[in-house]
């Protein structure tokens, strides 16, 4: 492609030699393409920290939540959950009795009464956002992080 | 009777290259304003999978001061490598987990200082009268890892609370549709 040009030079003697600027634009479409990256479709769940509160517990108020324990079972390397004192098997399980306890809560005119996780350390992290998807899913927007949680009973 | 030569066409064989610098030209636009020049901001994170989650609009969130928390397993290279992670298996090596802000690494101890520093850079005007301090107006996003350990976002969620950060957001992937 040596010496290719823009224009005729017979007809026209003023021609541009177009070669080197076609390759500096080949140079930038390969390094353009070799660093363009699809990013995943995310989005995000708003988990407002209380303002007065913060993580420094519920004082001497009687608690009124549902509570959905989340362990990590080292021996069998699975994750263990609990609502109340009933082991929970699936997600559309854990689903059912979460909308039926804010049900409950409705019926007794507290519509506010949020969703507690209360996960292991070692949980994945998956494990948490999944329940949060769980209640976004029942129409629940109030859920709370509990820091730390004992071993199952 | 004299022979008559058949004429001889000269063809001047150009290549030319109008169209193709068009094309290329556009390919470059396209390329350069598709690079995302933010990256640093997001590591490459796998995030765990939410058909709930809700993808914010940017102008929603144009002006905003954000500071972004990424948590992930360090990446497999020449001299490192977890085979637990890379079989998909829990991770709870401590040292394999990376908390990273804009590029610079931290441990769980070590975010602390960076979570006050950003906490205070844009403190609200006022008092707030439910907190009775000056709350942080600044909204922190945390970017983790769907294998990462809960103790981790924990820790940072404590210390946000702890410095007057109230805002926060948990990134979630969408799933993709079939």
């Amino acid at each position: 492609m040596a010496g290719a040009s823009i224009g005729d030079n017979e007809e026209n003697p003023v021609a541009i030699n177009v070669t080197a600027m076609v390759d500096v634009i080949f140079c930038l479409c390969v390094f353009f393409m070799c660093s363009l990256h699809f990013r995943q479709l995310e989005g995000k769940f708003d988990t407002w920290l209380p303002k007065g509160k913060g993580s420094a517990g519920v004082g001497d108020s009687v608690i009124q939540e549902i509570r959905v324990a989340v362990y990590w079972d080292e021996p069998n390397g699975r994750v263990v959950r609990q609502l109340g004192n009933r082991m929970i098997a699936n997600d559309e399980e854990l689903q059912a009795l979460i909308a039926e306890a804010h049900a409950d809560f409705v019926k007794l005119n507290k519509p506010d009464t949020p969703v507690t996780i209360d996960a292991d350390a070692r949980v994945p992290w998956s494990e948490v956002i999944n329940i949060v998807n769980i209640c976004k899913r029942d129409q629940i927007d109030k859920i709370e992080f509990a820091m730390g949680a004992g071993p199952p009973q | 009777m004299s022979r008559r030569k058949a004429p001889t066409v000269k063809e001047d064989v150009t290549c030319n290259l109008i169209p193709m610098i068009d094309i290329m030209f556009l390919l470059l636009l396209f390329f350069m304003l598709s690079a995302d020049m933010t990256q640093r901001e997001f590591e490459d994170v796998v995030l765990p999978s939410a058909d709930q989650v809700q993808e914010v609009p940017k102008d929603k969130t144009a002006g905003e001061e954000t500071t972004t928390i990424n948590i992930y397993h360090r990446p497999d290279s020449a001299t490192f490598t977890c085979p637990l992670y890379a079989h998909g298996s829990l991770c709870r090596d401590p040292s394999h987990w990376i908390i990273s802000v804009r590029s610079a690494e931290y441990t769980p101890d070590t975010i602390r200082d960076q979570i006050r520093n950003e906490a205070e850079a844009s403190l609200e005007a006022e008092v707030d009268p439910e907190a009775g301090k000056r709350m942080s107006a600044r909204k922190v996003i945390i970017r983790a890892d769907h294998m990462a350990p809960y103790g981790d976002i924990q820790k940072i969620l404590q210390y946000c609370g702890e410095f007057g950060i109230y805002k926060i957001e948990v990134a979630a992937a969408a799933p993709t549709k079939a």
